[in-house]
């Protein structure tokens, strides 16, 4: 299934150049419309705003962390479809299992490169 | 003698006294202790020997414990070596997020670049090159600082297990009761949020076995 390059697409990390990072792989990718937030809870504001075809997020944030987030959007009956991959330092098995019972779509441990989120993105949409 | 240590031991208690809206320090009371067990020692060595002898140890088991105390120099630990690693720290996140920032920014340029003049193409590459190269010479200097850090730590741990050894003390069974309030609700939320930060090699799982639970 090819994907719609021109969805909007949420960037959440607390560290700008992590999101500086994944902004130019997801344009690098064909994505031009590029949003980003700095935790779970400044990204659940512009979700409510704008309508994301994927969310791409850090976990560990403040005052709201990335499994929080995913919890309250797929608790959210008008965003609980998003697609929402997880990527995270945060690589312990109980992590990936926590976030694949809450919903996560996939999951890309840090450091990661070019190739890995590329083919998450594609999974999650062929899926 | 016992007078002279009874106006010791009241000098003392005045220097207390007045010390009572800051913090007394461990030596305050050692010394407290150490004149009361001498000022006791001249009563005890009229009544009998073998409490003399006790009393004697105790003073003893004190003046060692100062000498501990002044070995650990928890002063200089708290003004100038946690501190000064601190400053350390700081430096070297400053020093690799400019370094960062340089590379990224050429790397931008180059991305952006329009090749369809091959000759000022490949100067703008070799002048972003050697701009990176330059940006990751950081990593000497901050090499050099996180052995400066490691130093700190190793200088503490040395002086911490020195006195844990001297005082004799034995591992807290309960952890959590010496830890501060601020302390117990950043390990309650790490612990409710899964926050177990980033896991040294062989601690963490790789993507293969992340891909492998999605399957």
């Amino acid at each position: 299934m090819a994907i719609d390059l021109s969805m909007p697409v949420l960037v959440v990390d607390d560290y700008n150049t992590m999101i500086r990072i994944i902004r130019n792989l997801l344009k690098q990718i064909g994505f031009e419309d590029i949003d980003d937030a700095a935790d779970g809870s400044a990204a659940l504001g512009k979700m409510r705003e704008k309508r994301y075809g994927l969310v791409i997020s850090d976990w560990n944030m403040e005052p709201m962390t990335g499994y929080e987030l995913l919890k309250e959007v797929r608790a959210d009956p008008s965003l609980s479809k998003t697609p929402f991959i997880m990527v995270t330092a945060e690589s312990k098995t109980e992590n990936v299992i926590a976030a694949k019972k809450a919903g996560v779509n996939n999951y890309i441990v840090k450091p990661f490169n070019a190739q890995t989120l590329q083919s998450k993105i594609q999974a999650v949409f062929a899926d | 003698m016992a007078r002279v240590k009874t106006q010791q031991l009241e000098s003392l208690i005045e220097c207390l006294h007045q010390k009572r809206q800051e913090d007394v320090s461990l030596a305050d009371v050692l010394s407290l202790a150490e004149i009361t067990a001498q000022s006791l020692q001249v009563f005890f060595e009229t009544m009998d020997t073998a409490v003399y002898r006790e009393m004697h140890e105790i003073a003893g088991y004190i003046e060692r414990m100062r000498g501990e105390i002044g070995a650990l120099q928890v002063d200089e630990i708290k003004k100038d070596r946690i501190p000064a690693a601190g400053q350390e720290l700081g430096a070297i996140v400053k020093s690799t997020e400019s370094a960062t920032n340089t590379i990224m920014e050429c790397a931008e340029a180059l991305m952006c670049a329009d090749a369809s003049d091959p000759k000022a193409f490949q100067a703008l590459v070799q002048e972003k090159m050697v701009l990176i190269f330059e940006a990751c010479s950081f990593q000497d200097i901050t090499g050099q600082r996180i052995a400066k850090v490691i130093e700190t730590l190793q200088n503490i741990e040395t002086r911490v297990s020195r006195f844990a050894r001297a005082v004799g003390t034995t591992p807290p069974t309960d952890k959590a009761a010496y830890a501060s309030d601020q302390e117990k609700a950043r390990a309650e939320r790490a612990q409710r949020l899964l926050l177990n930060g980033p896991q040294l090699d062989g601690q963490a799982i790789d993507q293969k076995t992340v891909d492998d639970l999605f399957k």
